[in-house]
């Protein structure tokens, strides 16, 4: 029987259990200056130059994140002594004066969203080589900085973890030189600290976020959802947020929070939602007409949803936002919902498909019967109301050709167990395709017509696995495609006393009328991380 | 080699060993899922075919071999300067793994 040891508490780790709530969504430090406290804080090392430069701190810029994740270290690795409120009052000074402008993130918003399982494609190869090896290649990609500081980095880097010279990707090069030379240069051109997209965003107003929303998003596992947000404004660049969510499952969530827009759009808030604590990581953009981004929740950030919002105050445009369901077979006849803001007129879905009646009508919602040709074609179809058009939001099919399993590449961790890590679960989706205008499936004219239900099981994914019986011990999969591993630690059952890591395959199994369609991908799940900070 | 002949059957299989242009090629993935670790070493959650079984197992009997020397540091704690006390008392790891802690302060 395995013995439990208490955790022997010591000042150094302190500080990972005494905060429940993350600095970034902590509103409540608006009365402390941020930039007095980084005169009285941190110029004590980090000389100041002018007014807003001190050394190293004006020579880089960041994510909200990305500053806090400098900040806590100068906490736990040269003891500066900051509360929680002057903390999250230093992020937000640094992040909107040395932040980050919203097309400087757009490629790479998955990092800091935390979308679970993303598989990235290095856009340069030096840097790629280089730091995604232990990092994520987004993790550098939302950083700017000049080409001395991004060098200092890679002198940071050495001094503090000096393996990194007698790694793999390392010993087998003249890491070194290439690092502070070739690499820093490239680092300098590529994520460089002068950009006209700063300049620009630092020069303009900044939008007020305060309004009632009309919102729309997908949350994996349960399906598609449509709702409301009222946003008012509490402080500088602080908000109160109210939220209903309507799922198409016909199931309803309320939430409630607080949120803080950093450097003018990153939107950062906290939720009571549903009885869970969430976070949203989104982005104030379209001039402050839009939010877009993903939520999750605040201990388990691989389930959550994407979401997004626009205006939907008197006098704004009209705009199609989503119809529900969103994929309908030829020959059939189904109620349609359409959600948007100041939806008026003539609901136009295209040829070969005929709308029957209005069963509701309002400026946000429209419900109709539609029927839809048998002969129709698959294809994407605009929704339009009036004037307003949601571009192919309606997909119409004949058959499901082909399915795929999303992620591409899911990864699930150990956890719990005693440990002080949660379990992270993969939340898995069936996305169906179509065949397009050419009939033949797996080319660029396929049309991905969405997630659908499907009966989920796991297997081994190879005779290794197999033989390591790994379907048994790594974990289970439910029907909403969630699958949960098992417990963290060695497990004397297994070989090796291995711990309930596995290589596994997952399969989902789709029922599109009489016939079964299915897809695999392989599912790993493997073991916690003992560092875990916001951007990985 | 061609005026030289296999006598025995080590000799023979080095004759019949396929060419370097033939054999597969082991090469690490150049994607791989944002934040892991894969490089050869074995990688932290990912062997470089993209899966665990090229990994410490269990993990727990190599995990000081991975924060004493740095060398997972984005993920595990190194012990050598940012994390000193992470693994203090706790000897062992397979035994004493429910006490470490996650460390980046929230």
């Amino acid at each position: 029987m395995k013995k439990k040891h208490m955790a022997r508490g010591t000042g150094a780790l302190v500080l990972v259990t005494g905060l429940a709530i993350s600095a970034i969504g902590n509103p409540a430090h608006a009365a402390l200056s941020g930039q007095a406290l980084v005169n009285s804080k941190c110029a004590t090392c980090h000389e100041a130059k002018t007014d807003q430069h001190w050394t190293r701190i004006g020579e880089s810029r960041r994510t909200p994140e990305g500053w806090d994740m400098t900040v806590a270290r100068m906490t736990f690795a040269h003891g500066v002594k900051l509360s929680s409120e002057e903390r999250g009052a230093v992020v937000k000074y640094l992040a909107d004066t040395y932040g980050l402008a919203p097309d400087e993130t757009a490629d790479h918003r998955y990092i800091i969203e935390r979308t679970p399982s993303v598989v990235e494609h290095p856009e340069s190869k030096p840097i790629g080589d280089t730091c995604a090896r232990c990092h994520s290649y987004g993790r550098i990609a939302v950083q700017r900085r000049t080409e001395d500081d991004w060098r200092k980095l890679v002198h940071f880097h050495v001094g503090q973890f000096p393996a990194i010279e007698i790694q793999a990707g390392g010993r087998d090069r003249n890491w070194f030189e290439i690092a502070t030379g070739d690499v820093a240069k490239e680092l300098g051109k590529v994520y460089g600290y002068d950009t006209a997209s700063w300049k620009q965003w630092q020069a303009q107003k900044h939008a007020d976020a305060s309004g009632v929303w009309r919102l729309v998003g997908n949350r994996p596992g349960v399906g598609a959802y449509e709702g409301k947000a009222t946003i008012a404004r509490t402080g500088d660049d602080r908000y109160s947020v109210a939220m209903v969510m309507r799922y198409e499952n016909g199931s309803e969530e309320s939430a409630k929070g607080s949120a803080i827009v950093y450097t003018g759009h990153e939107w950062r808030a906290t939720l009571k939602q549903g009885g869970r604590d969430i976070h949203q990581v989104f982005s104030l953009g379209a001039n402050g007409a839009e939010l877009n981004g993903r939520w999750f929740e605040a201990n388990n950030d691989a389930v959550g949803g994407t979401m997004r919002a626009v205006r939907a105050d008197k006098g704004v445009p009209a705009s199609v936002l989503s119809v529900q369901p969103a994929m309908v077979r030829a020959g059939m006849r189904t109620t349609l919902a359409i959600n948007g803001v100041g939806l008026n007129g003539e609901v136009n879905l295209g040829r070969g498909v005929k709308v029957i009646k209005l069963v509701e009508q309002s400026a946000e919602r429209i419900v109709a019967e539609v029927e839809v040709a048998k002969d129709v074609a698959s294809s994407s179809r605009d929704v339009q109301v009036g004037r307003a058009s949601g571009a192919g939001l309606l997909k119409l099919y004949k058959q499901i050709d082909y399915v795929k399993v999303l992620p591409q590449h899911p990864m699930a961790r150990v956890g719990g167990n005693g440990g002080s890590q949660p379990k992270v679960p993969a939340q898995l989706e069936a996305i169906a395709w179509a065949a397009g205008p050419d009939g033949k499936p797996g080319t660029a004219d396929d049309i991905r017509l969405g997630a659908v239900p499907a009966a989920w099981s796991v297997d081994n994914l190879n005779k290794m696995a197999a033989e390591m019986q790994d379907t048994k011990f790594a974990g289970r999969i439910e029907q909403t495609g969630l699958f949960v591993p098992n417990g963290a630690g060695p497990n004397a059952e297994r070989k090796y006393k291995t711990n309930n890591a596995g290589e596994l395959k997952v399969t989902a199994t789709v029922k599109d009328g009489s016939r079964m369609v299915k897809a695999s991908a392989p599912l790993i799940v493997t073991v916690q991380r003992f560092n875990d900070p916001p951007i990985r | 080699m061609k005026n030289i002949k296999p006598l025995n059957r080590k000799a023979h299989q080095i004759e019949t060993a396929p060419t370097e242009e033939a054999a597969e090629k082991v090469v690490a993935m150049s994607a791989a899922v944002a934040g892991c670790s894969t490089t050869f070493d074995p990688g932290w959650e990912l062997d470089p075919f993209m899966g665990v079984a090229g990994l410490c197992q269990p993990m727990e009997a190599d995990l000081y071999g991975c924060s004493d020397p740095c060398w997972w540091p984005a993920q595990v704690p190194d012990t050598l300067h940012n994390y000193p006390k992470w693994n203090e008392g706790r000897d062992d790891a397979a035994r004493d793994w429910q006490s470490l802690q996650s460390v980046f302060p929230k």
